[in-house]
C-alpha cells in the first residue's frame, strides 16, 4: 500500500494538533474518574431520596468494586460509542467535502492505503485512550473499595474495546459510502442500536459478536463465559469491514 | 518517439442524463504548454478528474504519458503534479508541512524534500509564512497549490483554472512560472480565462458543451480565423453602403457589415474577393482607402467557436 507510511503519520499528527486528541481520550479519563464515585455515592443518593418519600423503603445492598466496574463499562457503552460513531462519521467523507482527499489521492497514495491508515489511526487513539481510561478507573476503585479485581475489569474491557474496534471499522466503511457525514453517523447510530437490541437475543448473543455485551457482565462478576464465538465472528465483522470499506471507497468516483 | 503526455480517444462522460463529455479526442505532445480552454460547465473539470483519476470514464480511453487512467500505477501518478480548481489542504499545517507531507508521499529523501521546499516555498512567495493553511487567503491557498502540484518534479502538470482566485500580480506570476517549464514539463491547463492562453500557451483544444470545437497551435488557430476577414474603407458619403449592396449576394460573401465608410466582411474565397471588391469599387465610383486582411484574436476564435462571449 504506497504512501500508507506518510499518511498514517499524517493521521497522527492530526489527531495530536486538533480537537481528536481530547475528545474520546477526555471522555475515558473523565468515566475512569467518576465511575467509581458514582458506585460510591449511589445508595447514598437513593436513600436520601426514599426519605423524602415518607412511607417508601428501599434496600440498597452496600456499593462493591464490581458496582464502579460495572459503572464505568456501562458509560463506555453509551457515551464513548456514541462518540465513536459521531467522530467516526466524518473521518472519509470529510476529506472528501473538504477536497483534502483529492490531492493526497492524485499522488502515489492508494485508496486502500487511505481507507486502511484512517482505520489504524482511531483504533490506536481508542486503545491507548482506553488503556488510560481503565487504569484511572482502577486507581480511583482501589482507593475508594476494597476488592477489586482488576484481571476481571482488564477482561471485560477488552471485550467491549473488540465491539468499538469493530463500530469504528463500520463507521470508516459508512463514511467511505455515503457524501454526508450526517447520513454516516445516522447509519451509524442505526447499526449501534440494532446490534443493542440483537444482544438481548439469545441465538445472537451466543453466536455472533453482539454477545460481547451480555458477555462483558460476566466477565465483570468472574462466572463462567463462554466469549469464543462472539470474539472469532467479532474478529471476522472487523476483517470483512475493512474489506468492504476498501472495495467501496475504491469505486468511488470523488 | 515519445508517447503523448496525453491522449483522449472518443472519451465520453454521462452524469445520468447530462453528458458532461461527448466523444472527446485530443492530443497534447511531450513538452507542450497547453490551454484547455472553455466556458464555465463546458467539461474541462470533468475531463481532468478522468485524467487525475478521480473518475471513470463511461467509455472511451483517456492515457496521461502512455498508460491508460483507469490502470495508471503509482509510478505513473509519481511523475503527474495535479491542482484542482479549489485545492483542500489540512488547516491545522503550515505551507512546508504541507509541502512535507506531499514529498512524503511521492518517497522523496530527506534532502531533496528539503531543496524543493524551500524553492517553492519562495517560488511560491509563502518562504515566511509560518501561519497555519486555515488562515490563509484563497489567493494563498492556490499558490501554495501550485507548489505541491510540482514538489515531484512532474513530467506532466495539470492545473484546473489556477488563475482564477489570484489577483493581477499573483496571476503573473503564476504564468510566468506555467512559461518557464516549457520544453522541460508538460503544462495542460484548463481556463476559460483567454488572456491567460494566449499569454503563456502554445497550442489550445476549446471545448464546448463537452465536444471538442477546435484544437491547434494557437497561431494557426488565430490565422485560420484572420483569413476570412475582410476589413474596407471607402471615400465617400453612402459610398460604402452602395458597394455593400453591390456585393451582397456574391457566393464567397457569408457576411457583410457596411459602417461609416467601413466594409466589416467575412469571406469564404479570399483570392475572388480581392478580386471583386476593388472592382465594385472602382464600378461605383468611389475610391479605395484601405484593404486589409483583419487579424482575429483568440476571443474571436472563441466566440466564433462557442457563439458567446467568454470572461
Amino acid at each position: 500500500m504506497t504512501g500508507f507510511d506518510a499518511f498514517l503519520g499524517k493521521e497522527f499528527t492530526e489527531i495530536r494538533r486538533t480537537w481528536r486528541l481530547w475528545v474520546i481520550p477526555g471522555m475515558l479519563v473523565f468515566f475512569g474518574v467518576t465511575s467509581p464515585i458514582i458506585a460510591a455515592l449511589t445508595p447514598s443518593l437513593v436513600k436520601s431520596m426514599a426519605e423524602s418519600q415518607p412511607g417508601v423503603v428501599i434496600q440498597v445492598p452496600p456499593p462493591t468494586a464490581v458496582d464502579a466496574f460495572a459503572q464505568f463499562i456501562k458509560n463506555l457503552n453509551q457515551f464513548v460509542l456514541i462518540a465513536v460513531v459521531i467522530t467516526g462519521a466524518g473521518v472519509v467523507s470529510g476529506e472528501r467535502s473538504s477536497g483534502t482527499a483529492i490531492l493526497a489521492l492524485t499522488k502515489p497514495l492508494s485508496r486502500g492505503a487511505f481507507v486502511v491508515a484512517k482505520m489504524l489511526s482511531q483504533v490506536t487513539l481508542l486503545a491507548v485512550a482506553t488503556a488510560l481510561g481503565t487504569v484511572v478507573c482502577l486507581a480511583m476503585t482501589t482507593v475508594i473499595f476494597d476488592g477489586a479485581v482488576g484481571s476481571r475489569l482488564a477482561m471485560a474491557v477488552g471485550l467491549w474495546l473488540l465491539y468499538a474496534f469493530l463500530l469504528v471499522v463500520v463507521m470508516t466503511l459508512f463514511s467511505a459510502a455515503f457524501r454526508s457525514r450526517g447520513a454516516a453517523a445516522g447509519a451509524g447510530l442505526g447499526f449501534y442500536f440494532l446490534t443493542l437490541l440483537l444482544s438481548a437475543w439469545g441465538p445472537a448473543a451466543r453466536y455472533t459478536f453482539v454477545g460481547t455485551m451480555p458477555v462483558m457482565r460476566d466477565a465483570l462478576l468472574g462466572e463462567p463465559m463462554s466469549a469464543a464465538w462472539p470474539v472469532v465472528s467479532g474478529v471476522a465483522a472487523i476483517v470483512l469491514g475493512v474489506v468492504m470499506a476498501v472495495g467501496i471507497f475504491d469505486r468511488k468516483e470523488l | 518517439m515519445n508517447a503523448p503526455a496525453i491522449e483522449l480517444l472518443g472519451l465520453t462522460k454521462r452524469f445520468g442524463e447530462t453528458l458532461a463529455l461527448d466523444r472527446v479526442d485530443l492530443v497534447v505532445q511531450p513538452g507542450q504548454v497547453f490551454g484547455f480552454l472553455g466556458r464555465n460547465g463546458a467539461g474541462k473539470t470533468t475531463a481532468l478528474r478522468i485524467l487525475s483519476g478521480l473518475a471513470r470514464p463511461t467509455s472511451g480511453t483517456a492515457r496521461v504519458l502512455g498508460h491508460d487512467v483507469t490502470h495508471a500505477t503509482d509510478a505513473v501518478r509519481a511523475q503527474i503534479g495535479f491542482l484542482p480548481d479549489v485545492p483542500g489542504f489540512y488547516p491545522w499545517m503550515t505551507a512546508r508541512e504541507y509541502l512535507e507531507f506531499a514529498g512524503r508521499l511521492f518517497g522523496l529523501d530527506r534532502a531533496t524534500l528539503d531543496a524543493r521546499a524551500d524553492a517553492l516555498l519562495e517560488m511560491a512567495g509563502l518562504a515566511s509564512v509560518t501561519t497555519r493553511v486555515g488562515g490563509f487567503s484563497r489567493g494563498m491557498k492556490q499558490r501554495l497549490g501550485i507548489a505541491q502540484a510540482l514538489i515531484n518534479a512532474p513530467s506532466l502538470l495539470m492545473l484546473d483554472e489556477p488563475t482564477s482566485a489570484l489577483d493581477p500580480i499573483g496571476r503573473r506570476e503564476v504564468l510566468e512560472m506555467v512559461g518557464s517549464l516549457r520544453g522541460r514539463t508538460t503544462v495542460f491547463f484548463s481556463t476559460h480565462i483567454l488572456a491567460d492562453v494566449e499569454r503563456v500557451c502554445d497550442s489550445v483544444a476549446i471545448l464546448e458543451r463537452g465536444r471538442i470545437v477546435a484544437s491547434a497551435g494557437i497561431a494557426e488557430l488565430t490565422s485560420r480565423a484572420s483569413a476570412d476577414r475582410l476589413v474596407v474603407e471607402i471615400d465617400g458619403d453612402g459610398a460604402a453602403t452602395a458597394v455593400a449592396a453591390a456585393l451582397t449576394g456574391r457566393a464567397w460573401v457569408k457576411a457583410l457589415e457596411a459602417t461609416d465608410g467601413t466594409l466589416r466582411m467575412t469571406v469564404s474565397d479570399l483570392p475572388a474577393a480581392q478580386r471583386e471588391i476593388p472592382a465594385a469599387i472602382t464600378a461605383a465610383g468611389v475610391a479605395l482607402r484601405r484593404f486589409e486582411v483583419e487579424e482575429a484574436s483568440l476571443e474571436d476564435v472563441f466566440v466564433e467557436l462557442v457563439g458567446g462571449p467568454a470572461s
